[in-house]
C-alpha cells in the first residue's frame, strides 16, 4: 500500500495482530453441530459441553416423521461441522437431504449403531425397526455413547472432555432408569395399558411391562381409519381402560373421537395427560431436556393409571 | 359380510355412524348445489375456491395460536377457509372482468397461487413450537378418523342450510343458468344470483373439508350432477337426483371406509360416485351409451327393412348384406333372396304408403303435416282416413308386387 | 324542420336530436355502450312509438343487439337514460318482454318446452309460488298461439331452429307485456315459422301493444314494420317507414356499401 502514510500502516498491522489474538488465546474453537431431534441435541449438549455449539432442526412439538427441511435448516447445516441424526428411518422426509449433506461433512446416524438385539422390528416392513429408542433410558444410554464417539471422531482434541461429560450424563440416565423401573412398577396390573396417538411406546411397553396401543402406526404418516377407532373403542370398553394419553407433537383429534366413541357406549375415558413422544418440552424448561422429558412421561403415566408417584417427579422439578 | 351389513344399518359403532351420517348429508348438499354449478357451466370455479381454502386454514391456525387459544378450533379454521375461498372467487371474478384472460386461465392462476401460498404456510406451521399441529394436512384429503359429534353437527347444519337455499332460489338459478340475458331483463339480478350460487358452493366446500378434503370436494360437487343428467331431462328433477346420488356415494363410501382397515374416506366416496357415473353413462335408459346403441340398431333395422321392401316392390336387386339379413330374419325373403308371400304383401304396402306420401306432399297444403315425412313414419300416423282416402282417389287402385 | 330538410340533414350524417316523446313505449337518450373502450353504440337518442311495430336496422356490428340489451339493462351502459312508458326502466320492467337471440342459449339444457314458457311467468309465480292449472293452461295457450301446442312436453334440444324461436316467443307472450323487444327473431328460421311469427307480432300490435325488433332483412322491413330506426353506432334516422326508410338514409347507414340496384329493389318510402 504505497500511498498509505507509514503511521497508518503501523496502525493497520497492529490491528491485524490484535484481531488474531483472541483466536490464538482460545486453544480450541467450538464445534458446530447440527442435530435433527431435540433429544439428540440435548445429548450432544450434555456430552459436548462448551466445546460444541448445537442447533436442533426440530423444536418442541415438531413431528420428526413428517418434518421436511426448510431453507434456514439447509443454511445452518451447510455451515456446520457435524450432523447428528437419529436414523432407523425416523426422519423419513429428510433422508435425501442428509445424503446430500454427507458429501462435505461428517454425518452420523447415532441410533444406527445400536445392536440388533435391543431393537424391535417394525410391524409392517421386513427390514425396518421401530425408531423410538429414546423412550427407555438404558437403551438411550447406548445412543449417548454413539454421540460421544461421533464428537470424538470429529474433534479428537476434546476426547477427554467428551468422555468425562458422557460419564456424568450416563450417571443421570442410570438414575432416571432406576426411577422409571421403580415408579412404573407401582401401576396395578389391570391398568397397565398405554393408549397413545401413535406407536411411539413399544420399547417402553417392552421394558416396563405395559401393553401399548397406538391409534396410528409407528409412523404418523400412516393414516388411521375409522375402523381402527372402532376397534380401539371396543378395546377401551372391554378392558375398562380409564385413561388415554395425547402426544405433544401429534394432533389429538383422533383421541377425542375415541373418547367420544367410548362415551357413546357408556364408558367414560379421560385424558391422562400429554406425553412427550417424538419431541421434548419447551426449550429452556426442565421438560426440554431428555431427563425431564422421560421424567415427565413416567410420572404422568404412573399418576394417570393409578400408580404411586411424587407430584413433581424424580427430582421435584416437573412443572406443577 | 356381516360387518358390511352392520355398517350399512348404522350399527358399526358410534364413530362409524357419525362418519356415515356426515357423508350422506354432505353428499346430498354437494349434489344439489353442484347441479346448478354444472348447469351454469362454472364447475371449475369451485375447484379454484376449494384450493383457495388452504391458506385460510393455515392463517386461521396461526392467528388462533398467536391469540393464545387452541390452534385446532374447527369453527375458527373453517371460518378462515371460507374467507380465503371467498377471496379466491373474487379474484377469479375480477380477473375475468378486468383483464383479457378467459375464465379458465383465471381459474388456473387463482387455484395454483392460492394453493401454493397455503402449502408454504403449512410448511411454516410444521416448524412452529407453540400450538399442537391441528392435523391441517388432514384438510387436503379429509381425515374422518378424528370425526367428532361437533363436526357432524356443523356438516348437518351447514348442509341443511345449503339445501334450503338451493330450494328457495331454484327458479332464479335455473333461469340464470338457462338464459342469463332473459333473466336479467326479467329483473333478476344475475350477478347476485351467481354470487349466491358460488357462496353455496363455498359453503359446501367448507363443510366438506373434514370428510373429503379440499382436493376432492370438487369431484363430489360435479360427478353426481353430471350423473343425474343421464337420468332426467328436467332440471328440477336433476337437482334432487344429483343430491340423492351424492348421498348414496357418501353413504356407500363411508360404510366401505369404516369397515376396511385404514381406507381413506374421501377418495372412496369419490370412487363410488365415479362408479355410479360410469354405470349411468353406459346403462341409463334415456341417454346412456347402451340405450343409444340399441336405439341406433333398431333405427337401422327399420331403415333397412323399409328400403328393402321398397326395393322388392320396384323389383330391384338387393345387394346390401344388412338389408338382406333384416328381411330374411323377418321372414320377408327366402334364403336365396326371393320374396316370400308375406314379403310381397309387405312390399306392396310399403310402396303404397310411399305413393300416398308423394301425393300428400303434392296435394296437401299444411307443411306442418307434410313436413313429418321422414321415410319411415307411416302415413296413417299423420293423416286421417278421409284424407288418405282422398289421396287414394288420386293415385288409383293398389298394385301388387309381381313375383 | 321540413321533411326535405330532415332527409338532407340525415344524408349529411348529422345527428339530430328529436324531442323526447312522453308517450313513447321506449325512449332512450344519449345512450352510449362500449366494449373494451370502443363504442358499440354512441350517444343514441331514439323514441319508439307505442302501439307500433318498429324495426332496428343496420349493418353487422352496428350495435343493434347492443342497443336492445343496454336498453333492457342486460348489459351495462356507459351513459344515457332509458324510459319505458315514461317511467324509469327499473319501475316498468313488468311491462316489457324480451326475446333474446336463439344462439345465446345452450339448447342441450335439461328442460321441456312448457317449462321454458313457464319461466316467462316468473313474475307472477315468484320464488315459491305453486304452478297451478291456470298457469299451465295459460302457458299452453301461448304455445298454441305460436303453433307449438303439440310440443309442450318435448325436450328443447329436439326442436328445430324455427321451433326454438317460436318457443322463445311463447315465453314472451306468457309475460302479457305491453312492449315486446325481439333480437333478430327471424334469423335462421324457415319460411313457415317466419310467417307465423310475424302474424303473432302483428296481432300484438293490433291489440295496442308495442313491438321493437332487431331485423336483418332489408327486403321485408316495409312489409313487416310500421317504423324503423336506422343505426350504425350512431342514430342515422328514425320514424315511419315512409319518411325514414329512404335511399339516402340507407346509404348513410350502410356507408355506401349498398349498391343502388339493391336499394331500388327495396320497398322504400318516398321523400
Amino acid at each position: 500500500m504505497p500511498f498509505l502514510h507509514p503511521n497508518r500502516r503501523t496502525l493497520l498491522g497492529g490491528l491485524a495482530v490484535l484481531l488474531t489474538l483472541p483466536r490464538a488465546a482460545l486453544s480450541q474453537e467450538q464445534l458446530n453441530v447440527v442435530a435433527t431431534t431435540g433429544m439428540i441435541a440435548d445429548a450432544t449438549r450434555q456430552v459436548g459441553g462448551d466445546r460444541v455449539r448445537v442447533r436442533a432442526l426440530m423444536g418442541p412439538g415438531v413431528d420428526p416423521h413428517a418434518y421436511r427441511q426448510t431453507r434456514s435448516d439447509i443454511a445452518a447445516t451447510a455451515g456446520s461441522d457435524l450432523v447428528l441424526w437419529h436414523g432407523l428411518y425416523l426422519e423419513a422426509q429428510l433422508e435425501e437431504f442428509l445424503a446430500d449433506m454427507t458429501r462435505s461433512r461428517a454425518v452420523v446416524a447415532v441410533a444406527n449403531t445400536l445392536p440388533r438385539e435391543v431393537l424391535i422390528a417394525h410391524d409392517d416392513y421386513a427390514d425396518r425397526f421401530d425408531p423410538h429408542v429414546w423412550m427407555v433410558p438404558h437403551i438411550w444410554a447406548l445412543v449417548v455413547d454413539a454421540v460421544r464417539d461421533a464428537l470424538i471422531a470429529a474433534d479428537p482434541d476434546g476426547a477427554e472432555t467428551y468422555t468425562a461429560n458422557a460419564a456424568v450424563h450416563q450417571t443421570e440416565i442410570a438414575a432416571l432408569a432406576a426411577y422409571a423401573t421403580q415408579t412404573l412398577a407401582t401401576v396395578p396390573a389391570a391398568a397397565r395399558v398405554l393408549v397413545t396417538a401413535h406407536d411411539a411406546f413399544n420399547y417402553f411397553g417392552n421394558a416396563y411391562g405395559f401393553d401399548v396401543v397406538g391409534i396410528q402406526g409407528i409412523s404418523t404418516n400412516s393414516e388411521a381409519g375409522v375402523q381402527r377407532i372402532t376397534e380401539l373403542v371396543d378395546m377401551l370398553v372391554s378392558r375398562q381402560i380409564g385413561a388415554v394419553f395425547v402426544e405433544s407433537s401429534v394432533s389429538d383429534r383422533a383421541m377425542r373421537a375415541l373418547i367420544e366413541g367410548a362415551g357413546a357406549q357408556g364408558h367414560e375415558v379421560t385424558i391422562g395427560g400429554t406425553l412427550f413422544s417424538d419431541a421434548m418440552g419447551e426449550d429452556g424448561s426442565y421438560e426440554g431436556t431428555y431427563v425431564g422429558m422421560i421424567d415427565h412421561n413416567v410420572t404422568t403415566i404412573t399418576r394417570a393409571l393409578g400408580g404411586t408417584v411424587a407430584d413433581r417427579g424424580m427430582q421435584g422439578r416437573l412443572a406443577a | 359380510m356381516s360387518a358390511f351389513w352392520q355398517a350399512l344399518t348404522f350399527q358399526a359403532g358410534y364413530n362409524a355412524t357419525l362418519v356415515t351420517l356426515g357423508a350422506v348429508l354432505l353428499g346430498f348438499a354437494a349434489g344439489a348445489v353442484g347441479s346448478f354449478m354444472v348447469l351454469r357451466k362454472r364447475a371449475l370455479v369451485s375447484d379454484a375456491m376449494a384450493h383457495a381454502t388452504l391458506p385460510g386454514v393455515g392463517l386461521a391456525f396461526i392467528l388462533m395460536v398467536a391469540l393464545g387459544g387452541e390452534g385446532r378450533n374447527l369453527a375458527g379454521l373453517l371460518a378462515g377457509s371460507a374467507i380465503t375461498a371467498g377471496l379466491g372467487l373474487l379474484c377469479v371474478d375480477w380477473i375475468t372482468r378486468h383483464t383479457r384472460l378467459a375464465e379458465d386461465a383465471a381459474i388456473g392462476a387463482v387455484l395454483s397461487v392460492f394453493f401454493g401460498i397455503g402449502i408454504v404456510i403449512l410448511t411454516m406451521i410444521q416448524t412452529m413450537d407453540g400450538g399442537r399441529q391441528a392435523g391441517l394436512e388432514g384438510f387436503l384429503l379429509g381425515s374422518t378418523a378424528g370425526m367428532l359429534y361437533a363436526d357432524a353437527l356443523v356438516i348437518a347444519g351447514g348442509g341443511a342450510l345449503a339445501v334450503l337455499a338451493v330450494w328457495l332460489l331454484r327458479r332464479p338459478m335455473t333461469m340464470v343458468a338457462f338464459d342469463a340475458g332473459f333473466a336479467q331483463a326479467m329483473g333478476i339480478n344475475v350477478r347476485r344470483i351467481d354470487l349466491a350460487m358460488m357462496g353455496l358452493v363455498m359453503g359446501v366446500t367448507v363443510i366438506g373439508l373434514k370428510i373429503v378434503g379440499l382436493i376432492l370436494i370438487v369431484a363430489l360437487l360435479i360427478i353426481p350432477a353430471v350423473t343425474a343428467r343421464f337420468w332426467t331431462e328436467r332440471s328440477g328433477a336433476m337437482l334432487w337426483i344429483a343430491g340423492a346420488l351424492g348421498a348414496l356415494a357418501g353413504y356407500l363410501g363411508a360404510v366401505l371406509s369404516t369397515i376396511a382397515p385404514a381406507m381413506p374416506t374421501g377418495p372412496i366416496i369419490v370412487l363410488i360416485a365415479a362408479g355410479l357415473f360410469l354405470f349411468s353413462l353406459l346403462f341409463a335408459p334415456l341417454r346412456g351409451v347402451a340405450a343409444a346403441v340399441i336405439r341406433h340398431q333398431r333405427f337401422q333395422a327399420r331403415v333397412h327393412r323399409r328400403q328393402g321392401l321398397l326395393a322388392l316392390a320396384r323389383l330391384e336387386p338387393i345387394h346390401d348384406p344388412l338389408t338382406l339379413r333384416t328381411l330374411r330374419r323377418a321372414g320377408l325373403i327366402r334364403a336365396d333372396g326371393v320374396a316370400t308371400d308375406a314379403g310381397r304383401a309387405e312390399a306392396a304396402r310399403a310402396a303404397r304408403d310411399e305413393r300416398r306420401w308423394d301425393m300428400a306432399r303434392f296435394a296437401h297444403q299444411d307443411t306442418a303435416l307434410t313436413g313429418r315425412y321422414d321415410g319411415l313414419t307411416p302415413i296413417d300416423a299423420v293423416f286421417t282416413r278421409d284424407q288418405i282416402a282422398g289421396f287414394d282417389r288420386l293415385i288409383g287402385p293398389p298394385q301388387g308386387v309381381q313375383s | 324542420m321540413s321533411t326535405a330538410q330532415l332527409s338532407l340533414a340525415t344524408a349529411a350524417g348529422q345527428m339530430i336530436a328529436p324531442q323526447p316523446d312522453p308517450d313513447a313505449a321506449l325512449s332512450v337518450r344519449g345512450l352510449t355502450v362500449s366494449y373494451a373502450d370502443k363504442p358499440a353504440v354512441f350517444s343514441v337518442d331514439a323514441s319508439f312509438a307505442a302501439g307500433a311495430m318498429t324495426a332496428i336496422v343496420g349493418p353487422n356490428g352496428a350495435g343493434k343487439s347492443t342497443l336492445l340489451k343496454a336498453a333492457l339493462g342486460v348489459i351495462p351502459r356507459l351513459s344515457g337514460e332509458v324510459m319505458v312508458f315514461g317511467q324509469p326502466l327499473a319501475q316498468a320492467r313488468a311491462r316489457i318482454a324480451y326475446v333474446p337471440q336463439r344462439a345465446s342459449v345452450d339448447w342441450d339444457f335439461p328442460t321441456r318446452v312448457i317449462d321454458v314458457v313457464l319461466m316467462g311467468m316468473y313474475r307472477k309465480l315468484g320464488l315459491l309460488g305453486r304452478v297451478r292449472i291456470g298457469h299451465r293452461n295459460a302457458a299452453r295457450a301461448c304455445l298454441d298461439r305460436v303453433g307449438m301446442a303439440d310440443f309442450a312436453t318435448r325436450q328443447i334440444g329436439q326442436l328445430s331452429g324455427g321451433q326454438q324461436q317460436r318457443v322463445f316467443l311463447a315465453r314472451a307472450l306468457a309475460q302479457d307485456a305491453d312492449l315486446y323487444m325481439l333480437d333478430e327473431p327471424f334469423a335462421g328460421v324457415d319460411a313457415a315459422t317466419e310467417a307465423a311469427i310475424i302474424a303473432v307480432l302483428k296481432s300484438l300490435r293490433d291489440e295496442g301493444r308495442s313491438v321493437i325488433a332487431v331485423h336483418h332483412d332489408l327486403a321485408t322491413v316495409a312489409d313487416y314494420f310500421d317504423r324503423v330506426l336506422l343505426l350504425n353506432v350512431r342514430r342515422i334516422a328514425e320514424g315511419p317507414i315512409a319518411t325514414a326508410f329512404t335511399p339516402a338514409a340507407l346509404q348513410s347507414t350502410y356507408g355506401g356499401r349498398l349498391a343502388s340496384a339493391q336499394i331500388d329493389q327495396l320497398k322504400l318510402g318516398r321523400t
